[in-house]
């Protein structure tokens, strides 16, 4: 099966990205071409691999965590790279996201490939909605996470980017409130109830409250860009507990039933 | 009233609220107080804001977004007082009476479950290998407005009666039926459901009391061919034969379709074997307005980003 080889070269080529940006950081070069060339490389890659993947196993990546930490590490990276191209100043948060997305690789290259059942409850539309909302949030906060980061290590030019991580929050912000609005759609289909406080809705719920408290507190108490940062690196950390953490823990019917 | 709607109270009421569900989420006792009292402190917080806060008069966008938020708020708690979730389990040609095997409804929910008769006319599951389910397709018949009226239901396509929603599961089972001729009164008809198949394939048996019986029998289906095929595509279906077994007074017989035994009180006639379907039924009236409150709030809020960002590019923002 070339899915495989595929991956693990897309793999190749993030780390390659991930890597230059590192240390292009440390010796305060700017590569931002052959970042942005190797990120290229590895999405259209991880994007062939997702694609033969699913005409092989008939159904998209959505089951397994083998197959939601591939998704979700080609969808962030995408949001990533379309931002580092379209926004220069993000540019500096490569360096800074590329830890977490390495961190998400070497899970999966520790996760069983093998197929799952695609459950009845997973054949419909709301799913791709859900789904693909659930990315773009999580892909907005991702960036937000790499402009912390070059706020908390001082960087040069960092005075602007807290208003920048904001606006990614935001962003972040509408498409969680739409993720959970589509799920509930779907738990009502799928379950006969639109919320039951499963784990996995707890923890988006929890995640969707954390992140309002952010909106208000940068509001109400003038919070500085560094707390505003340490902020947002919690909304994340509560938000891949949620992605990757949950669905994976709990016995709920969030991945269907016989 | 203005410090009711400070946003210092409404960053401390999401915290407060952030902990009543991670409490409900781990402990389960007192949930209902310690969600209910930091979502009212925040619908209180909200409608202050609302009314003094002349932020929201000045961003429309921000103002409908807040007064959905408290929409869905009302219209949770509304839900809540009036809601039904039960659960119904029904034989091939049974109709559904109105009664429920369990249920827990809001205190002022209207019962019209009466009203909302249909009949199960039978089933099919299709089954990939390994058991797993696929689809299932519910046969399903009513008395509608253009008179008698059927559908297949199944899986994302619930039977919505009356405003309740009947919901397949994946609880199904065989089902006997029997003609319970009690001594000196009139023959009723009925079926046992048998544990759900395939989950319980080895405890095919139950207990049963006839209607006015003095006796218990125990019926059970000895099952000895594999009825789904466990390494190939597959689907749900009746044994081709077989026999069931009735347990009563110390005795056990096996009865094939059509033969009778005689019980303490009267005498019982295995019909044959048929299915039943496990049935969620749900009932809130606030869910479109809840939907459309939620789509509100969502459209409001990426309006309201969408004029606040729109007014400096990205390429240039600054804190403001």
């Amino acid at each position: 099966m070339l899915a495989l080889p595929l991956l693990w070269s897309a793999l190749l080529a993030y780390v390659a990205a991930g890597s230059t940006a590192i240390i292009a950081v440390a010796l305060e070069r700017r590569p931002e071409r052959w970042i942005l060339a190797f990120l290229l490389l590895g999405i259209s890659l991880h994007g062939a691999s997702l694609a033969l993947r699913w005409i092989d196993v008939g159904h998209g990546p959505f089951i397994t965590l083998f197959e939601v930490l591939s998704s979700n590490i080609w969808s962030l990276t995408l949001i990533f790279a379309v931002a580092y191209w379209r926004i220069p100043a993000v540019r500096p948060a490569a360096a800074f996201v590329a830890p977490v997305l390495f961190i998400m690789m070497g899970w999966l290259l520790v996760a069983s490939p093998g197929e799952s059942h695609f459950p009845p409850t997973y054949r419909t539309l709301w799913l791709y909605v859900h789904v693909v909302l659930g990315k773009i949030f999580l892909g907005a906060v991702l960036v937000a996470v790499g402009l912390s980061g070059v706020i908390l290590a001082r960087l040069p030019g960092r005075e602007a980017l807290e208003e920048l991580a904001f606006r990614f929050m935001a962003i972040g912000f509408v498409f969680e409130t739409l993720m959970l609005v589509s799920g509930a759609i779907w738990a009502q289909d799928a379950w006969g109830r639109y919320w039951a406080w499963d784990p996995l809705e707890t923890w988006a719920f929890l995640t969707w409250l954390s992140l309002a408290a952010y909106l208000h507190a940068r509001v109400a108490f003038r919070i500085g860009p560094r707390a505003s940062a340490l902020m947002i690196l919690g909304v994340f950390a509560l938000a891949f507990l949620t992605f990757f953490g949950v669905p994976f823990v709990s016995t709920a019917p969030h991945k269907g039933a016989i | 009233m203005t410090a009711l709607a400070s946003l210092k109270l409404t960053a401390a009421a999401l915290v407060l609220l952030a902990g009543g569900v991670v409490w409900a989420y781990l402990e389960r006792s007192h949930s209902v107080p310690a969600m209910v009292a930091p979502m009212t402190l925040l619908a209180l917080n909200l409608a202050a804001a609302i009314l003094v806060n002349p932020k929201f008069r000045r961003q429309v966008p921000l103002l409908i977004f807040h007064i959905a938020l408290l929409a869905l708020v009302l219209l949770a708690a509304a839900g809540r007082l009036t809601y039904l979730n039960g659960r119904v389990e029904l034989s091939v040609g049974e109709a559904f009476s109105g009664e429920l095997l369990d249920a827990q409804a809001g205190p002022l929910h209207p019962n019209r479950l009466a009203r909302a008769a249909f009949v199960n006319e039978g089933f099919e599951i299709d089954y990939a290998p390994k058991w797993k389910r696929v689809q299932t397709r519910n046969l399903v018949r009513w008395r509608g407005a253009r008179g008698e009226e059927t559908g297949v239901i199944g899986d994302q396509t619930p039977l919505v009666l009356e405003g309740y929603r009947f919901y397949t599961t994946s609880n199904k089972g065989f089902a006997p039926v029997f003609v319970w001729q009690p001594a000196g009164g009139a023959a009723q008809r009925g079926s046992v459901h048998l544990p759900p198949y395939p989950v319980l394939q080895f405890a095919q048996e139950a207990q049963w009391t006839p209607p006015g019986g003095a006796e218990t029998v125990t019926v059970k289906l000895p099952i000895d061919t594999e009825l789904i095929d466990y390494h190939n595509a597959s689907g749900f279906r009746l044994p081709p034969t077989h026999d069931l077994e009735l347990t009563y007074g110390g005795q056990t017989r096996r009865l094939a379709p059509g033969a009778s035994v005689e019980l303490a009180g009267g005498r019982l006639r295995y019909e044959g074997l048929t299915t039943w379907m496990g049935y969620v039924v749900f009932s809130d009236w606030t869910l479109p307005w809840l939907l459309a409150a939620a789509a509100l709030a969502a459209a409001a809020l990426g309006w309201h980003f969408w004029r606040r960002f729109a007014a400096r590019p990205w390429n240039e923002a600054r804190a403001c």
